[in-house]
């Protein structure tokens, strides 16, 4: 019971919210592009090019806020590529997505080596992290709750706004309604004369907005400095919450908490002295168990919606066979 | 023009793009484009030893390609060849080192577990992916941060060479794959990929299985109808591939390395599907593309010697190459519908 005690807390809550933030930041760009109809492989690249270029942005000009601004520069700047050679070329979107999180990674460490003369990481040289928020009259009126509520970066509480934001957007803006229709029914959305390409790509670039702050937030956050893949896999996660959530950011944000919660629990685990190589598993292992268990959930809807687009298959088959003996 | 040199034509005028955006993140680097492109060249091709040392690095990106390749036919993408590549290493490697057998039948025997671990290691997700259409993209990507992990684990908690880093103990020399040069490491591992490759495109172009997959891939409507049943097979694909994945660790172990280390063969299985698709999911194109991430690989180890740019550079060039490859300009109509059904072809 003392160790159940010393394992869950209101630290444990705490760190939950702070390692939920970035993955639920770059998932909610991610809704962007799901609910566009874009599979975007490509956020943890993004998410990579966003905590270097912090870091660079930091060390130039010596503020954070520039510094996270260069971040969600490069990240639009990927996005941007992802949008020109998706959207425009009409490029498969996973080799894209793919080549890009290469391309990230790659870029990185060259620049690295080419600007500090080092590998692995970049500490010091004058890193300025983002400032901590307290919130006033949180300690007076929580008392020892009040870790739930302050002393956060402000990456994490736009994170954690941006949920019932992004509610709001799908369900009450124009443009919100219009990723939709581009992802559901883009012939509708054809005929309506709404521009997919202009939706497209104004879907990609606000995910490269969101996955760039989740980038800063990595690299200026908590810890401030920036190691070689240091997004490591996270941007994948969020693909993993997108495909069962279907970019809904309420379920995005239960699946982004129980990935922070695995990261804390798990980082919690190993200071136990459990084997670090197993503990650093359970993220993935839960995002795997989740995708398994969830896609295992969506069966019958999948059953349910082979049968619908099979007797619409049939049914225009019999409507347009006659029409097409006619000549034009 | 006919289709083939169009499409031939294409992918050359992108590799020239490429290499010009190549060129220019070069010189953003501070470095000599033609400086970085000869100190390329004389790395991996300079003299013997460098040949041979550019056929080292080939070979497990073409027997991963060719496991790509499998994939990629049959409309699976296996980007999980990474961690079956580390988990069929490191069982290749626990049969070289636990069990004593006499030579070749304990290369077999490691090979062959290699083989069995790559198969199981992608077995959860490919059953998924054919029963409950589960995105195999994603919970391959996943499943290799795992398997590094496991890997390492094993390695430095559970067999750990006593006094030793982080590393198995070596296998018997009866576990060796022969080499073929004294002068270098290069080994039969190489023959083992050239086979494969010839086999599988061979399989692809003459059995009525191979046609199948192939169907599958590109109209699996039509692959229903004619009596192909879509999801067994998208099973077996993608659990043949991850064999070849685990295969090509196995090679590197029992060829190279003679041991399983932490990190011991880093990015082969992302290399070995980049060359798959730049060769359109072809086995036999797939030696040619593994030969040139192969040279430049075997290049950019002097690289890191002669210029002040980090290898990684080649890892820029390549992804550069298929981001080029990938907008086809000049392949694509401009009528193509904008709402059709992307496929992989790219």
């Amino acid at each position: 019971m003392e160790i159940l005690d010393k394992l869950i807390n209101i630290a444990l809550v705490a760190a939950t919210l702070r390692t939920t933030a970035p993955i639920l930041l770059v998932a909610l760009g991610g809704s962007f592009t799901t609910k566009a109809g874009i599979f975007n492989i490509g956020l943890e690249g993004q998410m990579l090019a966003g905590a270097f270029f912090a870091v660079l942005g930091s060390i130039w000009t010596g503020s954070a806020l520039a510094g996270v601004a260069c971040g969600v520069a490069a990240a639009l700047a990927f996005a941007l590529a992802f949008a020109v050679l998706v959207v425009t070329f009409r490029a498969n979107e996973v080799v894209v997505g793919l080549a890009l999180n290469i391309l990230a990674g790659g870029m990185t460490i060259s620049l690295m080596k080419a600007i500090f003369g080092t590998r692995g990481s970049i500490v010091g040289h004058g890193i300025v992290g983002l400032p901590k928020v307290q919130i006033p009259g949180a300690q007076a009126l929580l008392g020892s709750w009040a870790p739930l509520i302050s002393g956060f970066t402000p990456i994490v509480y736009v994170a954690f706004i941006a949920v019932p934001l992004l509610v709001l957007f799908y369900n009450r803006t124009r443009l919100g309604l219009y990723i939709r229709v581009v992802g559901e029914k883009p012939e509708a959305a054809e005929a309506l004369g709404i521009s997919i390409t202009r939706v497209r790509y104004t879907a990609s670039l606000l995910c490269g907005l969101l996955a760039g702050l989740a980038g800063a937030h990595l690299s200026l956050g908590y810890i401030t400095m920036f190691t070689e893949n240091m997004s490591s896999g996270r941007g994948f996660m969020a693909v993993a919450i997108l495909i069962f959530s279907n970019g809904d950011p309420l379920k995005v944000l239960a699946g982004c908490l129980l990935f922070g919660f695995a990261d804390a629990f798990s980082l919690r685990l190993q200071t136990f002295g459990f084997p670090s190589y197993l503990v650093l598993t359970v993220p993935y292992v839960v995002a795997l168990a989740a995708l398994f268990a969830l896609s295992y959930r969506a069966r019958p809807k999948i059953i349910r919606e082979t049968l619908a687009s099979m007797q619409k298959l049939l049914s225009t088959d019999r409507t347009s066979a006659p029409a097409d003996k006619n000549p034009q | 023009m006919s289709e083939r040199l169009r499409a031939v034509s294409g992918q050359i005028i992108a590799l020239g793009v490429a290499l010009l955006m190549g060129a220019i993140i070069i010189l953003m680097v501070g470095e000599s484009p033609v400086h970085v492109f000869m100190t390329l060249m004389r790395g991996a091709f300079g003299d013997q030893e460098k040949i041979a040392g550019t056929l080292l690095q080939t070979t497990p990106i073409l027997i991963c390609g060719v496991a790509a390749c499998i994939g990629l036919r049959g409309g699976m993408f296996n980007v999980g060849i990474e961690g079956q590549l580390f988990l069929g290493g490191f069982a290749a490697a626990w049969v070289g080192f636990t069990f004593s057998l006499p030579t070749g039948i304990h290369t077999l025997a490691a090979l062959a577990l290699a083989v069995a671990a790559g198969a199981a290691w992608v077995a959860i997700p490919a059953y998924f992916r054919a029963r409950y259409n589960t995105n195999e993209v994603v919970s391959t990507i996943l499943s290799n941060y795992i398997a590094v992990l496991l890997t390492s684990y094993f390695t430095i908690f559970l067999f750990k060479r006593p006094g030793g880093w982080s590393e198995t103990p070596p296998i018997l020399a009866t576990a060796y794959l022969p080499e073929i040069f004294s002068f270098s490491r290069l080994n039969w591992g190489l023959f083992i990929g050239l086979l494969l490759a010839v086999g599988v495109a061979l399989v692809f172009r003459y059995t009525s299985w191979g046609y199948g997959v192939t169907m599958v891939g590109s109209a699996p409507k039509f692959a229903e109808y004619g009596g192909v049943n879509v999801k067994r097979q998208g099973f077996v694909v993608l659990l043949l591939s991850g064999a070849v994945g685990g295969l090509a660790g196995g090679v590197e172990t029992l060829g190279v390395h003679h041991r399983f280390m932490e990190g011991f063969a880093p990015g082969f299985g992302f290399d070995g599907l980049i060359a798959a698709l730049l060769a359109n999911g072809s086995p036999v194109a797939t030696i040619v593309t593994a030969l040139f991430f192969g040279a430049l690989r075997s290049g950019s180890l002097l690289l890191e010697v002669d210029t002040t740019a980090s290898r990684e550079i080649i890892t820029v060039i390549q992804a550069l190459i298929i981001l080029s490859v990938s907008a086809q300009v000049l392949v694509r109509r401009r009528g193509d519908s904008q709402a059709g059904e992307r496929r992989w072809k790219f």
